[in-house]
Formats: structure tokens, C-alpha cells, sequence
């Protein structure tokens, strides 16, 4: 949006400044107005920044929690050596965590490009969507792929009956799938961040695995420790996701305040020599006028 | 079936919601109000049929309706 407003101010900047003085007043007040929008600019961006540095240090609190917390819970399938069952008549199913609101960088296209990416290798892989960002932009690509999609996802820090309620959705859908990757974004450092799966197993595929029996479940509670680790997942890549998205808007949104003002700098300059010029021309005009009526 | 709650219709989560939303409203006034803020859940979703999107209904809603259907259904 940003960058769409401010070009063709910028376009007119260059056009001014390459053709002089003729029409000197106009682009004085136009430039005025220019530098006014620009700044107003400026001060959004800025406050975003600073909302975004606000909630970035809660959400990367709940982040390092829930990464605990998810990890803990896939140290059982670790153990376990739990591989997903390896079968073309089954379906995966990809669940991506994005989130509702955009300004962000490009974190959410990087989740669609991953998950298109998914899709090349298994092309009837089903899709789950929370957040209307990705909705938006796999709706337009593989809209055939979606089964559901969920939204109200990131207004702030994700719960875990925001995951848990979501992991009964998934489970109550008619198929049945084999295995469920759910993406979200890694967060690597403040800077960089990668669209990677998780996966959360089927019951065939938690019972198949070599060190199953180490644990002693009953077969009547696999279901539940399925779906307990479906909602466990999705709560750590919810968190991560909304970590990330804080931490790529506080970035978006320093380097938007820092391109305003560069802009500013420019506008600035731009605007006192035009005014000086104006100022020039007048003076040479009286001081003609004034050597003329002389003589 | 062993479980009460899964003879009734519930899934696993849905039982562990009602369980942890217990936990929270027997809880005292000052400690209540931070822990139900996390017990929060404003979700909205839309199953999508043949590339096209379907109405938008919110979570809890539809939850409290396959409850009941399932409620009926088993019993």
C-alpha cells in the first residue's frame, strides 16, 4: 500500500526537478503537500513500529514457551521413530498457519510459496487455512485444494483454545488423512524466518512405529493422544507464526519509516531551492525593472 | 467405551475445553480474570466445497451444534 501511494509522488518529484522554473509557484505548493503526505506517512509507520516492538517481546515470550511445549509433546513420536505410512490411496493433509492482517513483509507469500511448492509433489493433498492473508492468495491458486479455512487467527497472542478448537475442526472432517503437516513460519532470527512443516501423525501411523510398544498405550486413548498432539502442534506453530509476523511488521515498518525519511530529506531540499529560485527570479525581475525605468 | 465424555459425543479437545473452562471459573476473582483471558476464542471458519467458499460461521457456535448432533446420534 505504502509503496503504491508513494510512487507516483515520486515520479512527479523527478518530473519537477528536470524541468525548471516555468510553472515555479504550482510545484512549490505542490511539493508542500507532497512533503505533508509524506510525513503524515511517516508517523503511522512509526507508531506501527513501535506497537509492533511492543507486542514482539510478549509474543516471542509465548513463542520460546510454546516451542517448549510443542517439542515436548513430539519427543514421544521421536522416541518412538513414528514415520508417516508411506501409501499413495491416503491423503495429506497441509494446514497453514498465517494470520489476518497484512503490513508484515512478506511472510505470509512465503507460507503460500511453501505450501504451492507441497502441492507439486502431492497434488491431492487437502488444505486447511487459518488466516485470511493465505486464504486470500491460495483462494486465488488452489482454491480446488481447501477444505476449510479459519479467520479471526492473530489478533494477539494465539491461545490454546484457539488451537485446541481448530484441531477439533480438523478432526471432525469426513476424510481421513494420513498424515497432517502443518506450516508455519520458523522463527530463525529477527530478520530471517522459513516456512517449515511439522507433522502430526495418524493413529495407523503412531501404531506402526518401531518403539510403539515401549510406551504401553492402550489402543482406546491413541485417539485421544492424536488429537491432544494435532492441537499441541498447532498451538506451537500458531505461536511461532505470531511471533514471526510481529517481528517481520517491526521490520516492514522501520524500513518504511527510514525510505519516509529519506524522502523527507530529498522533498525538503527539493522544496528550498525551488523556493530560491522562485525568490532569484523575483529579484531579478525588479532589479531589471527597476535599472530600466531608470534610464 | 471407557469414557464417559466420548460416549456423549465429545472429542478429546472439546472434553479437555470443558475440563480446563471448569478449572478457570472455580479459580478466585483476581487470578480468574487473567487466567479466562487466555481461555479466549473468537474463531470464525468456512468450510469450502469444490474450489468455492462456503458461509463463514463462528467456532463456538458450530461446536455447541455438532455436540448436540452427536449427543443425539450416539445416545
Amino acid at each position: 500500500m505504502l509503496s503504491r501511494a508513494a510512487r507516483p509522488a515520486l515520479r512527479a518529484g523527478a518530473a519537477a526537478s528536470c524541468s525548471p522554473t516555468p510553472r515555479t509557484y504550482a510545484t512549490l505548493r505542490e511539493i508542500e503537500q507532497r512533503l505533508k503526505s509524506i510525513r503524515n506517512i511517516e508517523k503511522i509507520t512509526n507508531t506501527m513500529k513501535v506497537v509492533a516492538s511492543t507486542k514482539l517481546n510478549r509474543a516471542q515470550r509465548a513463542m520460546t514457551e510454546s516451542r517448549q511445549y510443542g517439542q515436548t509433546s513430539n519427543t514421544v513420536f521421536e522416541q518412538a521413530e513414528t514415520k508417516p505410512l508411506e501409501g499413495d490411496d491416503k491423503k495429506t493433509l497441509i494446514v497453514v498457519a498465517s494470520s489476518d492482517k497484512g503490513l508484515c513483509g512478506g511472510i505470509h507469500s512465503g507460507l503460500s510459496k511453501k505450501v504451492r511448492r507441497m502441492l507439486v509433489e502431492k497434488p491431492n493433498a487437502d488444505i486447511v487455512v487459518l488466516g485470511e492473508k493465505c486464504k486470500a492468495q491460495l483462494g486465488r491458486s488452489n482454491s480446488k485444494n481447501i477444505v476449510l479455512s479459519f479467520s479471526g487467527v492473530g489478533k494477539d497472542i494465539p491461545t490454546f483454545a484457539d488451537a485446541q478448537a481448530i484441531a477439533d475442526q480438523i478432526s471432525l472432517l469426513p476424510n481421513d488423512y494420513s498424515d497432517v503437516q502443518i506450516v508455519y513460519n520458523k522463527f530463525i532470527n529477527a530478520t530471517s524466518y522459513e516456512a517449515t512443516p511439522i507433522e502430526a501423525f495418524s493413529e495407523e501411523a503412531i501404531a506402526n512405529s518401531p518403539n510403539f510398544s515401549a510406551f504401553e498405550i492402550d489402543d482406546e486413548v491413541l485417539a485421544n493422544l492424536r488429537e491432544y498432539a494435532l492441537s499441541n502442534s498447532l498451538f506451537w506453530a500458531l505461536a511461532e507464526g505470531h511471533a514471526c509476523e510481529q517481528s517481520a511488521r517491526r521490520n516492514a515498518m522501520d524500513n518504511a519509516s527510514k525510505n519516509a525519511g529519506d524522502m523527507i530529506t530529498k522533498y525538503q531540499i527539493l522544496f528550498n531551492r525551488t523556493r530560491q529560485a522562485v525568490i532569484t527570479g523575483e529579484l531579478v525581475e525588479i532589479i531589471t525593472g527597476a535599472a530600466a525605468s531608470e534610464e | 467405551m471407557a469414557f464417559a465424555w466420548k460416549a456423549s459425543g465429545l472429542t478429546y479437545n472439546k472434553y479437555l475445553s470443558v475440563a480446563a473452562r471448569v478449572v478457570r471459573r472455580s479459580l478466585k476473582d483476581d487470578k480468574r480474570l487473567a487466567a479466562e483471558r487466555r481461555g479466549e476464542m473468537e474463531l470464525r471458519f468456512a468450510k469450502w466445497n469444490n474450489g468455492k467458499q462456503g458461509d463463514v460461521k463462528s467456532v463456538a457456535d458450530a461446536n455447541a451444534a455438532a455436540a448436540t448432533e452427536a449427543a443425539s446420534t450416539s445416545s
